[in-house]
């Protein structure tokens, strides 16, 4: 695929005011999402994961930088473009099927249309029978699937989801992560994700973006290069994994002033693929 | 956060002592009761107090039968009814506008909040001499003071309600493009109303009690004159009966609200 970039983030800066003094999230990042593609995003927190990843989906808008969507500039929120939150942020005072019918609210489509939408994707995340029960009736699990139906029931062709398994157990996180990945093979949608988990990471992701704080950039872009369906403890996704962490802890020690800029300024491409693993 | 919730029902950990049968919550109510009314029984009886300050259970159970034979408790419980119902729903409107309007304007809350919250410092009963000098001391008083009670809750509850939607929410409705008037209706309100809840109940409550305190003094209806009524005869039966109808009346006001509230919130339930 070479239509150009679906996502097109480039020298994108975001500053906040903070008690007076200005803070650097996210300093001159570039990044390019190609349509159909699975990109993670791992970094520690604070780099600037949530940040980013609410300026691509426009939630966010005081940047510095382009930030483009096939090809249109984002300026503001799309219904093209679906969002998954940490926490599910279903309202608590609506069904589960009203919570994801909330997401067609402004889609402009008859009532029948949404209602075949909704249970569609109802069935979709396996939560067919709740479709009448409340937030509070779900587990964890549950409840993230009902938000990744929100995020999906306008058949937006990218999701940006913000750690959307990093409040579940080990069990449910992997169930949830193989559902999605089913999702995003059926559907073709483009999903950027972010995650603290390298294993998620590198499971999911056709390339891994890893992020360094103060300030945050993209300090290195790993491509996974492995066929699907993966397998979790195959040696070759070992070694990617490795080879992201080794990445992921040179960002967070301390290193000399001299020596962070030399890695910054490198180019990538010319690292070696697997640092120090045995 | 409060929205991811494992398991329904979880009462979490708990600061009072367990009891370690709770049975029959429903009895238990009844043996303080029990136990006043064998104490009272008891003290009028060996004639603890005399008898025209404390007339014993039987003769007050007498005084109430004649009362409700002749219709006459039921005539103040309707009079002094009337005037919380008008006097409550002028208030709780009013209230309820006042907190909208508070809690989505910045601009209205700057001008009208800080009067607004001097004026609820004033405690009802110190508006009646005023408003005395200003409508009489006929039903327009009355109405007045009752609606105050219930304007102030019911206000500072909306907007804080309001205030207190969680902008986690509110960013879910941005990113689906939500109007004003959709993150009204589909977030601001839902979301404001179990301290809206709040504001009724004690607005309510707060009508409740104001009403009668402005029916003893300037009423010759209703259950507040009969207190003041028969205190004044030394008819000291007649003023326990209508203490009692007066908090029988606003037991079964907050309980039925209760019940309304847990009905139409059934989606609380178990949250944390
Ligand atoms: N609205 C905001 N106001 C001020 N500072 C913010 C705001 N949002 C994020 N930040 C700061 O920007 C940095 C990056 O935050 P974030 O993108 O949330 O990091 P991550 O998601 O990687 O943990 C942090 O230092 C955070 O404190
Ligand atoms: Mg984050």
């Amino acid at each position: 695929m070479s239509k150009g970039p679906h996502i097109q983030i480039r020298n994108v800066t975001r500053q906040f005011q903070v008690n007076g003094g200005s803070l650097t999230a996210l300093d001159d990042v570039s990044l390019d999402v190609a349509e159909g593609e699975f990109v993670t995003i791992v970094g520690a927190s604070g780099c600037g994961k949530s940040t980013l990843l609410r300026l691509g989906a426009g939630l966010d808008t005081t940047y510095k930088g382009a930030i483009n969507h096939a090809g249109e500039p984002v300026d503001g929120p799309s219904l093209d473009r679906g969002m998954v939150f940490q926490e599910p942020r279903l309202f608590p005072w609506l069904t589960i099927e009203r919570n994801i019918a909330l997401g067609l609210e402004n889609s402009g489509l008859p009532k029948g249309e949404k209602k075949a939408l909704v249970e569609q994707h109802l069935e979709l995340v396996g939560l067919t029978g709740f479709a009448k029960a409340y937030p509070h009736q779900l587990s964890g699990g549950m409840a993230q699937r009902a938000g990744i139906a929100r995020g999906l029931v306008n058949r937006p062709n990218v999701l940006f989801l913000d750690e959307p398994f990093g409040a579940l157990d080990a069990i449910t996180k992997t169930r949830l992560q193989d559902e999605l990945q089913e999702i995003w093979a059926k559907e073709r949608i483009t999903m950027v994700l972010v995650t603290h988990d390298v294993d998620e990471a590198v499971y999911l992701g056709d390339r891994v973006v890893i992020m360094s704080p103060r300030p945050g950039r993209i300090r290195e872009i790993v491509p996974v290069g492995l066929p699907r369906p993966r397998v979790r403890t195959s040696a070759a996704l070992v070694q990617v994994r490795n080879r992201v962490l080794d990445s992921l802890n040179n960002t967070t020690q301390p290193v000399p002033q001299q020596a962070a800029r030399n890695i910054g300024e490198s180019s990538p491409a010319l690292r070696p693929v697997i640092a120090a693993v045995g | 956060m409060a929205a991811i919730s494992e398991t329904s029902g979880h009462a979490g950990p708990r600061f009072s002592w367990p009891s370690r049968k709770r049975i029959g919550i429903g009895l238990t109510a009844f043996i303080l009761p029990v136990a006043l009314l064998v104490l009272w029984w008891v003290a009028s009886d060996r004639g603890w107090l005399a008898e025209q300050i404390l007339p014993s259970p039987v003769f007050v159970y007498e005084t109430a039968r004649d009362m409700i034979a002749s219709g006459e408790i039921l005539y103040h419980t309707a009079v002094s009814l009337r005037r919380v119902v008008i006097g409550f729903a002028i208030g709780a409107a009013l209230g309820l506008s006042l907190g909208v309007a508070m809690g989505l304007s910045e601009r209205v809350e700057d001008y009208v909040k800080p009067l607004f919250l001097a004026f609820a410092q004033i405690p009802t009963l110190g508006w009646i001499p005023l408003l005395m000098l200003l409508v009489g001391i006929d039903e327009t008083l009355k109405i007045i003071v009752i609606a105050k009670g219930a304007l102030v809750p019911m206000a500072l509850n909306t907007f804080t309600g309001i205030r207190n939607v969680s902008p986690r929410y509110l960013e879910v409705g941005h990113a689906l493009r939500f109007s004003r008037w959709q993150r009204l209706r589909l977030i601001v309100l839902p979301g404001a109303v179990p301290s809206i809840f709040t504001g009724i109940r004690y607005g309510l409550t707060h009508s409740w009690t104001s009403l009668v305190g402005v029916e003893l003094l300037a009423s010759s209806e209703g259950l507040g004159y009969l207190l003041v009524w028969g205190r004044q005869m030394f008819w000291l039966d007649t003023v326990i009966v209508a203490m009692i109808a007066i908090g029988l009346v606003g037991f079964i006001m907050d309980k039925s609200l209760n019940n309304t509230e847990t009905l139409i919130q059934r989606w609380k339930k178990g949250e944390a």
